[in-house]
C-alpha cells in the first residue's frame, strides 16, 4: 500500500507557491512595521526613526531570504519563512519597546548628561543577531543541495548528516557539557546553561538541540527495524531487548545528569521528550514511550528527594503555590518555606545589625536569589492579567515590571500589550510552523529525513510548550528561550537554521518526482520503502 | 514499515500541547485576570491609581473634588479640591492613600467597584478602564461654609471646634465642619514629594491639633451639661419622672469624697427644689448628679447605647465615626483600669469624668428628641452616578433605633425650648433654635469644651445639631451663636 505521503502526492501534486509565500511575507513585514510604529507612537508620541532603521533592515533581510528561497528551493513550503519573519519581527519590536535606551525621553535625558540606570534589553544587538540568523538561513538554503544529488561531489544535503551520526552525537554532548566546564561556564540566574568566550556569551544547548535531533534520527533509522520487531512480550506490553534498551537508559541517565549538573528541569524535559517522540516515530512502540515517561518521572521524583536539588523542588513547589514564595521566600533544606514576604510577620531581610537574615542569605547563595522565588513568575502573571483579552496595546503597558521581560518572560510581555488575542495568534503561528514541519516529515521520501523533520518540528513544539507553559504556570517554570521572540543570539541562529533545514527538506519533499523515462526497457525500479 | 502514522500521531500530540497552552492562556487572561489585577502583591494597581481620572464629589450642585490631567506621565491625573479646608472633614484627601469619603468610596470613585464594572463589562472586555463614579453628598454647602467660618471665629487659638447638623427625619448629614482643618490640595497626587512631606507634617500635628482627624465625626470631647439631655431622658424613662417632677437642686456632697458638686449658680431654679424642666433649663448640676447616682453607672452606660454610645457609628460603610463612651471602667493613658465609682457616676451625670462624645453623637441624641425618639442612621452620600448619569447607588434612609419614647422626646423638646426662654441660653432668643448648653472643664490647663446641642426650627423641628468649640467662657455665649448662624443658613430656602 502506498504511504500516506505518496497518496497525498498522487492526488495533489505540489506546486510552486512562491507568490503565496511573498504575499505572506509582505503581510509579516506589515505586521512588524506596524508594531514598530505603534511602539513609537504610544511611547514617544511619534513615528520612530527606528521604523526605517530596524524595519528597513528587516525588510531587506526578509526579501533577501525570500529570493534565495525562491531561487534555490522553489517548491519549499510557503508558510515557514513568513511565519519565522513575523515572529522574529514581533520579538524585535517588543525588545525595542523594552529597551528604554531607544525611547525619546531617555535620549533627551542622556543628551542632557543625566545618569541613567542601565537596562538589560538590547534592541541593537537583537537586530544584529537577527541579521546573523537570516544570513545563516540564506547560506544554509543556498548551500544545501537536493537529496537526490547526495552523490555529486562537494554537495551537502540534509542527508549528508546521516553519515556522521556518531560524530554529531558526540559534538552535541560536548556542547551540552561546556557550561559545566569551569572557566568558560558560569551559573546565571540559578541555571548553568551559558558559556563565555571573550565578549560573547553563547547558549550551546540551543545548537546541541539540533545536533541531537540529527544524532537520534541517524541512530534510530539504523536500529528501528530491529527495535520495533524484536522483543519479549509480557501481557500487552512488549519489552525491548536489553541491548536496545541500553541507549534509552544512556539518554535517560544523560538527561538526569543535565538536570542535576545544570539544575535545569526544562532542558532535561526537552531532550528526553525529543528522544521519546523520535523513538516512537521510529518504532511505533507505545510501550517504549510508557517506559521512557515512567523512567523520567522516577528520575524527577528521586531528584525532589535529594537535599542538594532544592532548586528543582522549589520550582515545583512554587508552581503549585507561588504566593508564600513571593519576594524572596525559599524552600530550605529542612523542607520548610522560609517566607521573606512582606505579608508575613517574619519579614526581615536584614536583622538588627543590618546583616541579611539567615533565611535570606541562604536563599541568595543557594538558590539564586531574585530568580529563585516566585516574584518573577507572579509578576509575569500580573502582566498577563493586566493585558486581559485585548491587551493594553504595544508601548502602553508596563511589561518592564517583570524581571527578564525581554527574554524568558517575553511571552508574558506580549500578553500584556497584545492581550489574549495576540497570544493566541502567536501560539497559532508556532503551531503552524510545527504542523508544516510535520507535514514535511510526512511528505519526505527518506526515512532519515522523515525522522529529522519530525524531530526538528517536535523539538520546537516542546520548547514552546516548556517555556510558555512555565511562564503561564501550566507547568513548573524553567528558563528556556522562546523561539524567535527571546532576546539572544544563540537561540535566533539555531532557530533560523532549523527553519532553513525545514525549508530545504520541504522543497525536496514537494518537488515533482523526476519524470520516469518511458523507454526504459526491462529496468525496474524497486523501492526499499 | 513507514513512519507516517506515528508522525501524524506526534503531530496531533504537538497540537494538543498547543491547545493546552491556549487553554491556560485563556484561563489566566480571561477568567483570572481580575484576581491577578487586584492581588495584594501586584504593585501595578498602586501606580495605576494615578493613571485614570477618579470620579467627582459634589454636593448641592457644587463640584467639590475633581480629577484634572497633569500632562505628565506620573501622576497622569491630579486631584483638585474646591474650598479644601471647608469640606476636608467630609471628602478627606487622596494621594494613593486616602481618608474619609475618598477612602470609603475608593472603589466607586476609581471605577473598580463591581457596580461599575458589571455595568461596563464590555469596556473591561476590550481593556478600556471604566470611568470612576461620581458622588453626590447630603451636605449643604452654604451651611458648611458658614459653620467653618463661625467655628474659626469662635475657637481659641491652637484649639479645636466641630459642628454637625443632621436631618433628623432621614439621617442625612447637612453639616460636618471642623476647625482647624487642612487643605487636601496640599497633599494631592500632583504635589509629589512635597505633598508627601506635608502629609507627614499634618499627621504629626501640633499639640492637640491633628488636622487629619476631623473634630466633627472623628474626635471625642467631654460633653459637659449638654449631656444632661440624655440623662434627663434616662431619668424619665427608667425612674418614671416627667418634666414637672420635683427634683432636688440643692447642694450635693459627692458620696465618696464628701466634696461638693457645685452648681454654676445656687439661685433661681437651682436654689433647692424645682421641676425637672426648670433644673434642665438652668442646668443645675446637683440634680443631674443625683439622677446619675439614682440610675447608677451601669444603667447610665447601657441606657446610652441605643443612642450610639459605646460602639462605632458607621456614617457610611467603611466610614466609622469615633466611639463615644460613658465608661463603666476607664483605662487611662498610664494603662491602669479604674472602675467608675459613685463620685465618678455623679460627675458622669453632668458629662464630665470620662464621658466622651463626638459632636455627631450629641447630634444623634438631639435627633432622637426631634424625631419622637427614633434615630435615623446618619449618612453622607445621597447617590452615586456612573459617568453616563445612571444611578449606581441611592441612599435609603435607615432607622438606627428607637432610643426613647415619643412622649419623652416631646417633653424634652419643651425642656430645650425652656433653655432659651428662661434658662441658660436666653441670649439666643429670636434665633429660631432650641437646645441645651454645655461647658465642660477639661482640666490640666486646657480651656473649656463649650457645647450647644439642639434643634431647629423651634416649632415643628426637623434638624438636629451639635456644636462644640474650645475656649474660655461657656456654651451659651460661644457655641450657641455658632449653632444659630449655621441653622439660619440651613433653614434659608
Amino acid at each position: 500500500m502506498p504511504s500516506l505521503g505518496e497518496q497525498i502526492r498522487a492526488h495533489l501534486p505540489y506546486q510552486r507557491r512562491n507568490a503565496a509565500s511573498l504575499a505572506l511575507l509582505v503581510f509579516a513585514m506589515v505586521l512588524t512595521l506596524s508594531a514598530f510604529a505603534e511602539v513609537g507612537l504610544a511611547r514617544d508620541g511619534k513615528i520612530p526613526t527606528a521604523l526605517f532603521g530596524y524595519g528597513g533592515a528587516l525588510v531587506v533581510l526578509a526579501m533577501a531570504a525570500y529570493f534565495v528561497q525562491a531561487k534555490f528551493t522553489p517548491y519549499a513550503d510557503p508558510l515557514l519563512l513568513p511565519l519565522a519573519v513575523a515572529l522574529n519581527g514581533l520579538g524585535l519590536a517588543m525588545i525595542y519597546r523594552l529597551d528604554l535606551d531607544t525611547s525619546h525621553d531617555r535620549r533627551v535625558a542622556a543628551a542632557a548628561g543625566k545618569k541613567l540606570l542601565p537596562d538589560a534589553a538590547d534592541a541593537p544587538s537583537q537586530l544584529m543577531w537577527t541579521f546573523v540568523g537570516i544570513v545563516l538561513f540564506v547560506a544554509a538554503v543556498a548551500i544545501m543541495r537536493d537529496t537526490d544529488k547526495t552523490d555529486a561531489p562537494l554537495s551537502f544535503t540534509p542527508k549528508t548528516a546521516q553519515r556522521y551520526t556518531y560524530l554529531i552525537g558526540l559534538t552535541a554532548i560536548i556542547l551540552l557539557m561546556l557550561p559545566i566546564v569551569p572557566g568558560i561556564g558560569r551559573e546565571v540566574n540559578g541555571a548553568r546553561v551559558w558559556i563565555f568566550i571573550g565578549p560573547f556569551s553563547v547558549q550551546p544547548g540551543e545548537f546541541a538541540k539540533l545536533l541531537l535531533v540529527v544524532f537520534f534520527a541517524g541512530y534510530l533509522v539504523n536500529k528501528r527495524q530491529a527495535m520495533s520487531l524484536i522483543g519479549k512480550k509480557i501481557g500487552p506490553v512488549s519489552l525491548p531487548r536489553g541491548r536496545d534498551l541500553g541507549p534509552i537508559l544512556v539518554i535517560w541517565f544523560f538527561c538526569l545528569g543535565v538536570l542535576f549538573m545544570q539544575k535545569d528541569l526544562g532542558t532535561a524535559l526537552l531532550y528526553f521528550g525529543l528522544f521519546i517522540s523520535m523513538l516512537y516515530i521510529a518504532t511505533q512502540r507505545v510501550s517504549w514511550v510508557m517506559i521512557g515517561v515512567g523512567l523520567l518521572a522516577a528520575g524527577v521524583f528521586i531528584a525532589t528527594l535529594l537535599p542538594f536539588m532544592g532548586h528543582v523542588n522549589q520550582r515545583i513547589d512554587i508552581w503549585q503555590n507561588p504566593k508564600p514564595y513571593f519576594d524572596g521566600g525559599c524552600l530550605m533544606e529542612s523542607g520548610k518555606v522560609v517566607p521573606v514576604n512582606p505579608d508575613t510577620e517574619i519579614y526581615k531581610k536584614w536583622d538588627a545589625k543590618g546583616d541579611p537574615s539567615p533565611g535570606f542569605s541562604a536563599c541568595v547563595s543557594e538558590l539564586g536569589g531574585e530568580y529563585s522565588d516566585s516574584a518573577q513568575l507572579m509578576k509575569g502573571l500580573f502582566s498577563l492579567g493586566q493585558g486581559g483579552v485585548l491587551g493594553t496595546g504595544l508601548g502602553q503597558g508596563e511589561p518592564w515590571r517583570t524581571p527578564l521581560s525581554f527574554s524568558d518572560f517575553i511571552f508574558d510581555s506580549m500578553g500584556e500589550e497584545l492581550g489574549l488575542t495576540g497570544l493566541m495568534a502567536l501560539l497559532l503561528m508556532y503551531a503552524l510552523i510545527v504542523q508544516r514541519g510535520m507535514k514535511t516529515a510526512v511528505a519526505a521520501r527518506d526515512p532519515f529525513l522523515k525522522l529529522f523533520a519530525g524531530g526538528v518540528s517536535f523539538v520546537l513544539a516542546l520548547q514552546v510548550f516548556v517555556i510558555v507553559g512555565g511562564v503561564t504556570k501550566l507547568i513548573p517554570l524553567t528558563g528556556l528561550t522562546t523561539p524567535f521572540l527571546s532576546q539572544g543570539g544563540s537561540s535566533l541562529m539555531a532557530n533560523w537554521i532549523l527553519i532553513a533545514i525545514l525549508v530545504r527538506m520541504s522543497h525536496d519533499a514537494r518537488k515533482p518526482a523526476p519524470q520516469a523515462i518511458q523507454d526504459e526497457g526491462m529496468t525496474q525500479i524497486v523501492s526499499t520503502r | 514499515m513507514n513512519m507516517d502514522k506515528p508522525i501524524r500521531r506526534v503531530a496531533i500530540f504537538a497540537l494538543l500541547l498547543f491547545f493546552g497552552l491556549m487553554a491556560q492562556v485563556n484561563y489566566v487572561q480571561g477568567s483570572q485576570a481580575e484576581d491577578l489585577r487586584t492581588d495584594a502583591r501586584n504593585s501595578r494597581q498602586y501606580s495605576d491609581v494615578f493613571n485614570n481620572p477618579r470620579g467627582q464629589i459634589s454636593t448641592g450642585g457644587v463640584v467639590l473634588v475633581s480629577s484634572t490631567p497633569t500632562n505628565k506621565d506620573n501622576p497622569k491625573y491630579g486631584r483638585t479640591y474646591k474650598e479644601g479646608p471647608v469640606f476636608a472633614p467630609v471628602t478627606g484627601y487622596f494621594n494613593g492613600n486616602a481618608s474619609q469619603l475618598e477612602r470609603a468610596y475608593n472603589s466607586l470613585l476609581s471605577g473598580k467597584d463591581k457596580r461599575v464594572t458589571r455595568q461596563h463589562w464590555f469596556d473591561a472586555f476590550i481593556g478600556k478602564k471604566p470611568d470612576g463614579a461620581n458622588l453626590e453628598l447630603t451636605i449643604d454647602p452654604r451651611a458648611q461654609r458658614t459653620a467653618y467660618e463661625a467655628l474659626k471665629n469662635q475657637t481659641s487659638a491652637g484649639r479645636r471646634g466641630g459642628a454637625v447638623v443632621l436631618d433628623a427625619k432621614t439621617g442625612a448629614l447637612k453639616v460636618a465642619a471642623s476647625w482647624p482643618s487642612f487643605d487636601p490640595n496640599e497633599v494631592a497626587p500632583q504635589t509629589g514629594t512635597k505633598g508627601v512631606k506635608r502629609l507627614e507634617e499634618l499627621d504629626q500635628g501640633k499639640g492637640v491639633i491633628k488636622p487629619l482627624i476631623d473634630n466633627a465625626l472623628s474626635q471625642t470631647f467631654p460633653p459637659g451639661s449638654s449631656f444632661k439631655a440624655l440623662v434627663a431622658a434616662l431619668g424619665m424613662e427608667k425612674l418614671g419622672l416627667d418634666e414637672s417632677s420635683s427634683v432636688n437642686t440643692g447642694p450635693l456632697l459627692l458620696p465618696e469624697s464628701n466634696r461638693p458638686l457645685p452648681n454654676s449658680h445656687d439661685s433661681g431654679q437651682c436654689a433647692g427644689t424645682a421641676p425637672l424642666k426648670g433644673a434642665f433649663a438652668e442646668s443645675c448640676n446637683t440634680s443631674f448628679g443625683r439622677l446619675a447616682l439614682d440610675l447608677g453607672i451601669q444603667q447610665l452606660s447601657e441606657g446610652s447605647e441605643p443612642y450610639g454610645f459605646g460602639k462605632r457609628v458607621f456614617v457610611e460603610p467603611d466610614f466609622p465615626a469615633a466611639v463615644s463612651d460613658i465608661p463603666v471602667s476607664f483605662t487611662g493613658a498610664d494603662g491602669k483600669t479604674v472602675q467608675t465609682g459613685r463620685d465618678g457616676t455623679a460627675r458622669s451625670g453632668i458629662g464630665q469624668e470620662n464621658v466622651r462624645s463626638t459632636p455627631l453623637q450629641m447630634a444623634m441624641v438631639a435627633a432622637a428628641i426631634v424625631n419622637d425618639g427614633k434615630i435615623m442612621n446618619p449618612y453622607l452620600v445621597q447617590r452615586a452616578r456612573a459617568k453616563d448619569q445612571s444611578v449606581l447607588y441611592n441612599a435609603d434612609p435607615k432607622e438606627y433605633g428607637q432610643a426613647m419614647k415619643a412622649d419623652t422626646a416631646e417633653q424634652l423638646r419643651g425642656m430645650m425650648r425652656a433653655v432659651i426662654e428662661v434658662g441658660t441660653a436666653k441670649n439666643l432668643q429670636g434665633r429660631n433654635i432650641a437646645g441645651k448648653t454645655g461647658t465642660a472643664e477639661q482640666g490640666g490647663g486646657n480651656p473649656n469644651a463649650r457645647w450647644f446641642v439642639g434643634f431647629a426650627p423651634v416649632e415643628n423641628p426637623r434638624y438636629a445639631f451639635a456644636v462644640m468649640t474650645e475656649g474660655p467662657n461657656d456654651g451659651a455665649t460661644n457655641a450657641g451663636p455658632v449653632a444659630a448662624a449655621i441653622m439660619a443658613q440651613v433653614l434659608k430656602k
